[in-house]
């Protein structure tokens, strides 16, 4: 891919013309709203409303879809925020912080923040896809399952931190998001894993019901115990985060932007696992760690920005090799050659007109999702005001469609259900959630590259430590354990010695 | 499990029991190739794992000084409640085909907005209508996602 001002602004003149901004603005919209349902992420949101754009000219069509995208990906950290129901794995973090925000009664700036920061890191991204796709696609071949299994370790290691004080049974937590990764098919050999003779089990369980279980149905069960009238009786403040915020998330969003742009040019790493990495960063190199999964503002910049800065990235095999390296892309690449257009390094010899329109028209998606989303941040704010007897049947009535939908299966609701009452329990006896949710997201991808590591070493587990990037993931990984481990130890001995054993 | 201790060490075991049941139910996992990690590797090394952390948290709480925190269940009505929509939620999925998504989303919201504020019955009425329609036409008409539609609305 070469760059060229002159076709870039032959794009932007493509991508700007009336009908173009309208089909894309159609998209932001229609994609925040299918986003907002949980279970139905980025990808299920393009598949369902792919069939809309057939009836457009192949440039309006992908302009559509990837502003779809895009708005599926905001819109999953809407319900995160406000209802503390990630719309995806990878708007969990933003829950973790962004629903304490809203139960502060700053659920306006959380949604406005994150926005901002999906803005910045989109924005930054695309200029990164113009100009140095084809250096930035030669990364990603670099990395080989050795490196993809060190990487995968290191998300694993971030349980420490996700762990707070309770690091066992942060671990416990874990090792049963893999548990329940694993029940199915083995994706090496096919063999039936912990399926006990059940044909539902063979098709495993979709961490999509686990997460949707985990958060939504638990909160829902505490709010009913609770006897709560409204999720937040705090009179709601400003609709906007402040200057002083803003200050505050500037270096979040650059950190955010560079993690989930780097980290998603990676084949199969999907903004479900930088979003987590980009959150891990940002309460390592905070003044105030403490204030993390309490309602730190950086806790929803950071993941926002990096699986939007995530999702940018994903383009960049695509249009240089034309390899979809996430689901979202796959999809994306099954629109493309709808219309008869095939990815690939000809793709911009043969249609450059096409490319450098649909590139024009990610910076385009960016400032729409902006300027859409910014001014219904007040709309999307009130939805704590809504009195709880109706607003959560109406959040289960919601969970049960979308996780439904993933494969048209009650299966999955009922596991859905399950893992609603596991999570209640989760949160009653102090068990942190979230890395179940990182374990169940990264299981397979952590076995299957740990198996094709182990084939091309031979069975020798030094290939991990003998390549140069994978070595260095996994002395990152073993050093986090360490240091994590170390703060515990200390921290508990510190507790000891001022008279006050805290359990 | 009234306290932070006695239900640590109840978990203690639960989590132990269970990793000896992942380690047993991955001894039964067939299949594989040579020269490939066996498929029963990663279950066997959760089943470890737990069984190692679920024996850890026993010993911990057991070993525990100081003050111990209680913790914080529902009270009966609560406890009642949270039945009550479990099983309502339950019945829905278990309802979606027969019925349809449209009828069986009436009679869930309805109920569930009506059992947590039964002076609302209207509203629950409008609510629960609301979400049907909205649910048939979105999802089943605009969207054509194969949801079951019911014998009502001709599925």
């Amino acid at each position: 891919m070469d760059f060229s001002w002159g076709y870039l602004m032959q794009g932007f003149a493509t991508a700007l013309s009336l009908q173009n901004i309208f089909w894309a603005l159609l998209g932001c919209f229609i994609g925040t709203l299918v986003g907002v349902l949980p279970g139905i992420g980025p990808v299920s949101g393009i598949a369902i409303l792919l069939p809309l754009t057939t009836v457009l000219p192949p440039t309006s069509a992908i302009i559509m879809m990837a502003a779809i995208y895009y708005g599926a990906m905001y819109g999953g950290s809407t319900t995160a925020i406000v209802v503390n129901i990630p719309g995806e794995a990878s708007s969990v973090p933003t829950a973790m912080d962004g629903y304490e925000m809203a139960k502060q009664g700053r659920a306006g700036p959380a949604l406005a923040i994150s926005a901002i920061a999906s803005f910045v890191a989109g924005t930054i991204s695309v200029i990164a896809l113009t100009f140095f796709a084809p250096l930035l696609a030669n990364f990603a071949v670099v990395f080989g399952p050795p490196e993809y299994f060190a990487l995968m370790f290191f998300g694993l290691s971030l349980v420490i931190s996700l762990s707070g004080r309770a690091l066992l049974k942060g671990v416990i937590s874990m090792a049963i998001g893999l548990g329940a990764a694993l029940i199915g098919q083995d994706p090496l050999t096919g063999s039936a894993r912990l399926t006990f003779g059940s044909a539902k089990l063979l098709g495993g369980v979709d961490f999509i019901s686990v997460i949707v279980g985990l958060f939504a149905i638990s909160e829902v069960m505490i709010n009913v115990e609770q006897r709560i009238t409204v999720i937040s009786e705090v009179e709601i403040g400003r609709w906007m985060p402040t200057w002083a915020d803003i200050r505050q998330c500037l270096g979040t969003m650059l950190r955010c932007t560079g993690v989930g742009f780097l980290l998603g040019l990676l084949p199969g790493c999907a903004p479900s696992v930088t979003s987590f990495v980009a959150y891990d960063l940002e309460k390592r190199v905070s003044k105030h760690p403490e204030q993390f999964g309490k309602g730190a503002i950086q806790g929803v910049c950071a993941p926002e920005g990096s699986n939007n800065a995530t999702s940018t990235a994903g383009f960049v095999p695509l249009f240089s090799f034309g390899l979809p390296t996430a689901p979202s892309m796959a999809v994306l690449l099954g629109g493309l050659m709808m219309y008869g257009l095939q990815p690939g390094p000809m793709l911009f010899k043969t249609n450059p007109d096409f490319v450098w329109a649909v590139i024009a028209s990610m910076y385009i998606g960016n400032v729409m999702l902006l300027v859409l989303n910014l001014p219904l941040v007040g709309m999307w704010a009130k939805i704590v005001k809504i009195p709880f007897y109706i607003l959560g049947p109406l959040i289960v009535f919601c969970t049960v469609v979308g996780t439904y939908s993933l494969r048209f299966q009650a299966y999955d609701v009922w596991v859905m259900l399950i893992f609603g009452v596991v999570g209640y329990f989760m949160r009653k006896l102090g068990f942190p959630v979230a890395p179940l949710v990182l374990a169940s997201v990264l299981a397979q991808m952590l076995e299957t590259a740990m198996g094709q590591s182990l084939l091309i070493s031979q069975g020798s587990p030094l290939i991990f430590f003998t390549r140069p990037i994978s070595a260095v993931f996994m002395g990152l990984a073993i050093l986090s354990v360490g240091w994590g481990i170390w703060v515990q130890v200390r921290s508990k001995a510190l507790v000891v010695a001022a008279g006050d054993d805290e359990y | 499990m009234k306290t932070q201790r006695s239900a640590d060490i109840m978990v203690g075991w639960f989590v132990t029991l269970l990793g000896v049941f992942v380690i047993i139910a991955s001894t039964t996992i067939k299949g594989g190739a040579p020269h490939r990690l066996p498929p029963q590797t990663f279950p066997m090394v959760v089943g470890f794992l737990l069984l190692i952390c679920g024996i850890g948290l026993t010993l911990k709480a057991w070993r525990m000084q100081g003050v111990d925190l209680a913790l914080k269940w529902p009270d009966r009505q609560g406890f009642w409640t949270i039945l009550v929509c479990l099983a309502s939620l339950g019945c829905f999925i278990a309802l979606m085909n027969p019925l349809g998504l449209p009828l069986a989303a009436f009679v869930y919201i309805a109920f569930s907005i009506w059992y947590l504020k039964r002076s609302k019955w209207l509203t629950a009425i409008v609510i629960g209508l609301i979400t049907a329609v909205v649910s048939y036409y979105l999802f089943i008409r605009l969207l054509a996602l194969s949801f079951p539609e019911g014998e009502l609305f001709g599925g």
